[in-house]
């Protein structure tokens, strides 16, 4: 496309422009403990750290003091019948220092009072079936009567 | 007047975002100086309220833990296409943030061997994406061809690579030009060698014997049906089997079956 298709950059030349920026950014929780003001990002791989820090400062509006990046292998894994071995991709993991006085904690996606929903709910389902298979086993003994004939 | 200020204030609240990225240019948005569409547009134009926060990159807190997320369809291209370029630039960094946090919840879900809820959710940011992308597109190419009477596509060209198999090959820009790169012209010696011909002439014979087999079966098929079955819909046949030549086919008597002809 040509909107992708980017001018080679020489001394003196204009800077770069980007119109419809592509990369992707996400937050992921930390392997290790961190400072509160430290957000952990995986991003694309073709973000450098200029990038990751113009990115989070105009499209996010979050003040960044620092960025540091590696790149983390993929984790290899052995085919369990033919032994080959295969790798996933690598990955760029960015750590981004705000300031001192902002503060991120990593938020709780799965709350315990969704998670009690959720067991309340395949619970009752669990309960209707076993109703409804005595209700089939108690009308076994008399084809042809209505379901709600009972005696 | 109140409707004024109303539609003003609209406008310069979705503003915001665009004056942010004020480093962002377009000369596309050149284009489009004269046309008033923003103000007009804009009262249409639906936008998540800004939280300008890393949790900016998480989901709505009522949707943790659920197991569906009610959400609508992608943007189609005839919707994208009468919006004016500024918001459609707008609306990729909507789409951009969105598909942010659809990413961040579905790491965080795998993670935690969790179900995502509704993980169509991305392919439709994804789709409307690439509908916005090929607008953009579009208007380009009109705008180029106007303008010098080029696409102003990237250009290319089919060219062989060093296995004497053709590619076709994305131009880009380089410092110096091909004939002043030493090492390009080096890379290029062994192209033409003895071994790349066999295996050209092999390759060649492959991907013939296949056409062929395929063509043989066709013809096998069509023979055998036609065999099986006397009283098909010939225009079927031809439908279905455009390489096959049925006229042949029944002028050599090749589809008569080992019975006595009624």
């Amino acid at each position: 496309m040509s909107t992708r298709w980017y001018p080679i950059y020489q001394r003196g030349g204009p800077q770069l422009r980007v119109f419809l920026p592509n990369f992707w950014m996400k937050v992921i929780r930390p392997t290790e403990i961190q400072p509160e003001n430290v957000v952990t990002f995986s991003c694309s791989m073709e973000m450098s750290k200029p990038d990751i820090k113009n990115y989070l400062e105009k499209i996010y509006n979050i003040p960044v003091v620092d960025v540091r990046t590696r790149i983390a292998t993929g984790p290899t894994k052995k085919d369990q019948i033919y032994g080959y071995v295969t790798k996933a991709d690598d990955i760029k993991i960015a750590y981004v220092t705000l300031p001192k006085e902002n503060k991120f904690v990593f938020p709780d996606l799965f709350p315990q009072s969704a998670k009690d929903k959720k067991e309340q709910d395949e619970k009752s389902l669990e309960e209707s079936k076993v109703n409804f298979k005595k209700y089939l086993d108690r009308n076994k003994g008399r084809p042809g009567a209505p379901g709600w004939f009972s005696i | 007047m109140s409707s004024i200020t109303k539609v003003m204030y609209t406008s310069r609240c979705l503003g915001n975002l665009c004056q942010r990225l004020s480093v962002i240019n377009l000369n596309l948005q050149q284009s489009s100086k004269n046309i008033p569409a923003t103000i007009v547009s804009s009262s249409q134009f639906h936008t998540t309220p800004k939280r300008f926060d890393v949790m900016e990159f998480f989901d709505d807190k009522k949707h943790y833990g659920e197991n569906e997320v009610k959400h609508g369809r992608h943007w189609e291209k005839d919707e994208l296409r009468i919006k004016s370029n500024q918001d459609l630039h707008k609306l990729w960094f909507v789409l951009l943030k969105e598909r942010n946090m659809l990413k961040t919840m579905e790491h965080e879900c795998n993670e935690k061997m969790e179900l995502f809820p509704s993980p169509e959710r991305i392919d439709k940011v994804e789709m409307s994406m690439e509908n916005l992308e090929s607008v953009v597109r579009e208007r380009n190419k009109a705008y180029y061809l106007l303008e010098t009477g080029e696409t102003g596509e990237r250009p290319g060209k089919l060219v062989t690579n060093s296995l004497g198999i053709n590619h076709y090959y994305k131009a880009s820009e380089h410092v110096i030009p091909a004939y002043m790169n030493q090492n390009w012209f080096k890379s290029r010696q062994h192209f033409r060698g003895k071994a790349v011909r066999k295996f050209v002439l092999l390759y060649r014979e492959r991907l013939y014997n296949e056409k062929r087999k395929a063509k043989n079966r066709d013809r096998n098929q069509v023979m055998m049906l036609m065999r099986r079955n006397p009283n098909l819909d010939v225009s079927l046949l031809r439908e279905k089997y455009p390489t096959v030549d049925i006229d042949k086919l029944i002028r050599n008597d090749q589809i008569r079956g080992h019975y006595i002809p009624k």
